[in-house]
């Protein structure tokens, strides 16, 4: 069987996703690794919309609106908190908050 | 949607009915007793129908409520209750908005109700990300102390990575199986067999098992947990190591109980392999910590380790020992973090092992209760603890897994050390501390139904042996 477009699709989903968790590992900006989240969630939802139209069913894309909420839902939090972070410690390096340790 | 599906969502429309009811009380005028009280009854009710309804209905193909729902709900509710008894009195002394704290704990059980009944991936992933939202918030809730800041956004990353790897491993699942169904999903698991065919719905089910991981802070993915453990508020750290490992907890066995995973062997030595570490790396790191909420978090790393065996073993036996083991957790969890929650306030966390020096002579009560929960954590006969253990290991020798039950008493064996050095340290002599404020009336009624719990249980535990005897899947 020859390849379809969806496992391209598929393909291209999965490079998103791991230039997702690169930044996610390799940035120590909080704002960066928020963007980096964003890539990595954006990449599951195109993986949903590729199967969902191998499949032919409308579930795929269901998956995508929810997908968006939620990412917006994360934003909004996500931000919320690094803007009190910010105030607290005056950088936005999360390697910078050293409060807990034991 | 029938009358009987709504009259099934009963409990869970109560919950969210509160949190409508507490949101309009907010807009109106705050009033923290209102909130409470709103929160108590809401859990209340959504109780009261949990125990009027019987037998299993489905909800559109998304939600279940049949009796391992149900048991599992009330465990979730009854530990939500008693985090909201514990965070009412914590923060009395707090000066900012305290409504709030009450709302985003109405919205984690929902969330947790939503899991432990989900037998789709929609509901599996919404269930999981309103319970996991909510606790951003709750983790970072305290404005006034650094560190929670610091607990909320080291929760944050591991967390929103965790949902991105949950939903490209659904989202491979899906692709392979072509269907959301967790029944239907398992179904095409075991017809895809092993590699290289099936390559895609393995990696999928392998990403889905690292989020999962993430959340119940299993090893390798536990790196988080020592340091949230520690930054948050005492009452939310109770219900971040009870009710979101109990809801996610559930919903993973449910999922597995549906893959036969002697079809997929590659899966089945990953989870044992996660298991073994979870346990041994998590009672040696235990054993290195001098805070408490620390201790507790490395310690409940081992505690999950220790779930893989009824995981890996399935079956009705297994689903009874998760859940009776399951329930000692949770009422151990509550307890032990309820007595740091009773000696600290909102502006002074004291979690530090050296605050418990002859805690036994200052604060009684405290202390009886304390050690209740450290022995029902060790498995000390005559707790609840115990009574789990013994399940567990009978369970995993009844299904031959030898390597996990070694492991077990192995890592139990580790843990006495360091939950017995915090007994013996609570009965030195030396006075370190003029005596702390009273315990409040509602943290001391939660800390009694916990003391109750771990000892009635390990005491009389036929009642609740017959009841989750019956929970099939």
């Amino acid at each position: 069987m020859s390849p379809q477009f969806s496992d391209y699709a598929l393909v291209v989903a999965a490079v998103l996703f791991a230039l997702g968790l690169f930044g996610v590992l390799a940035r120590r900006n909080v704002v960066y690794v928020l963007i980096s989240v964003e890539v990595m969630l954006n990449a599951a939802g195109l993986a949903f919309i590729s199967a969902g139209s191998k499949l032919g069913q409308p579930d795929g894309q269901v998956m995508f609106i929810f997908i968006l909420t939620l990412a917006a839902a994360e934003a909004s939090v996500g931000l919320a908190l690094v803007i009190q972070f910010y105030r607290a410690y005056k950088t936005l390096d999360t390697d910078s908050a050293r409060e807990l340790k034991d | 949607m029938s009358s009987t599906e709504l009259n099934a969502l009963l409990p869970l429309t109560a919950v969210g009915a509160a949190c409508l009811v507490a949101l309009a009380g907010v807009a109106v005028r705050r009033n923290v007793v209102f909130t409470f009280v709103v929160t108590i009854l809401g859990f209340a009710v959504s109780g009261a129908a949990l125990f009027a309804s019987s037998g299993a209905q489905s909800v559109g193909g998304l939600l279940v409520i049949d009796p391992y729902a149900r048991f599992f709900s009330a465990v979730l509710l009854a530990s939500n209750a008693g985090v909201a008894l514990l965070a009412f009195s914590y923060f009395r002394s707090y000066r900012e908005n305290r409504e709030e704290l009450f709302i985003l704990l109405l919205l984690e059980t929902l969330g947790g109700l939503v899991l432990v009944s989900a037998v789709h991936f929609a509901s599996f992933f919404l269930g999981l990300e309103l319970l996991s939202v909510s606790l951003y918030s709750l983790l970072a809730y305290v404005r006034t102390r650094k560190a929670s800041f610091e607990a909320g956004v080291k929760y944050f990353v591991p967390a929103a990575v965790a949902s991105a790897f949950l939903l490209f491993g659904m989202a491979l699942l899906y692709d392979a199986a072509g269907t959301m169904d967790l029944a239907g999903v398992g179904r095409s698991l075991a017809r895809a067999g092993s590699l290289p065919e099936g390559a895609v719905a393995i990696t999928g089910l392998v990403m889905v098992i690292v989020a999962i991981g993430f959340k119940l802070a299993l090893a390798p993915f536990h790196m988080w947990a020592a340091d949230v453990y520690q930054g948050a508020s005492a009452p939310i750290t109770a219900s971040l190591a009870s009710v979101s490992k109990v809801a996610v907890f559930a919903l993973f066995f449910r999922f597995f109980s549906g893959i036969d995973l002697r079809a997929s062997a590659l899966v089945g030595w990953i989870l044992t392999v996660v298991a073994i570490l979870s346990m041994l790396v998590g009672s040696w790191l235990a054993l290195r910590q001098r805070n408490v909420k620390r201790m507790l978090a490395y310690s409940s790393t081992a505690h999950l380790g220790y779930l893989m065996l009824p995981l890996l073993s399935g079956g009705r036996a297994g689903a009874a020992a998760a859940a009776f083991y399951l329930v000692a957790y949770s009422a151990a969890t509550i307890a032990l973090f309820g007595v740091i929650t009773a000696l600290s306030s909102v502006d002074r966390e004291r979690d530090d092992g050296a605050e418990l020096i002859g805690l036994a002579w200052r604060k009684p009560f405290l202390s009886a209760v304390f050690i209740a929960g450290l022995l029902s954590m060790a498995g000390i006969p005559l707790t609840a603890g115990f009574m789990g253990k013994f399940y567990l290991l009978t369970v995993g020798v009844g299904s031959s897994l030898w390597a996990l039950a070694a492991a077990l008493v192995l890592s139990s064996g580790i843990s006495l050390f360091y939950y017995l050095k915090l007994v013996a340290v609570q009965f030195s002599r030396q006075e370190a501390e003029p005596h702390g404020p009273r315990t409040p009336l509602a943290a001391g009624f939660a800390l009694a139904v916990a003391i109750v719990l771990v000892v009635g249980l390990g005491i009389y535990p036929g009642p609740l042996a017959n009841a989750i005897a019956s929970l099939a899947l």
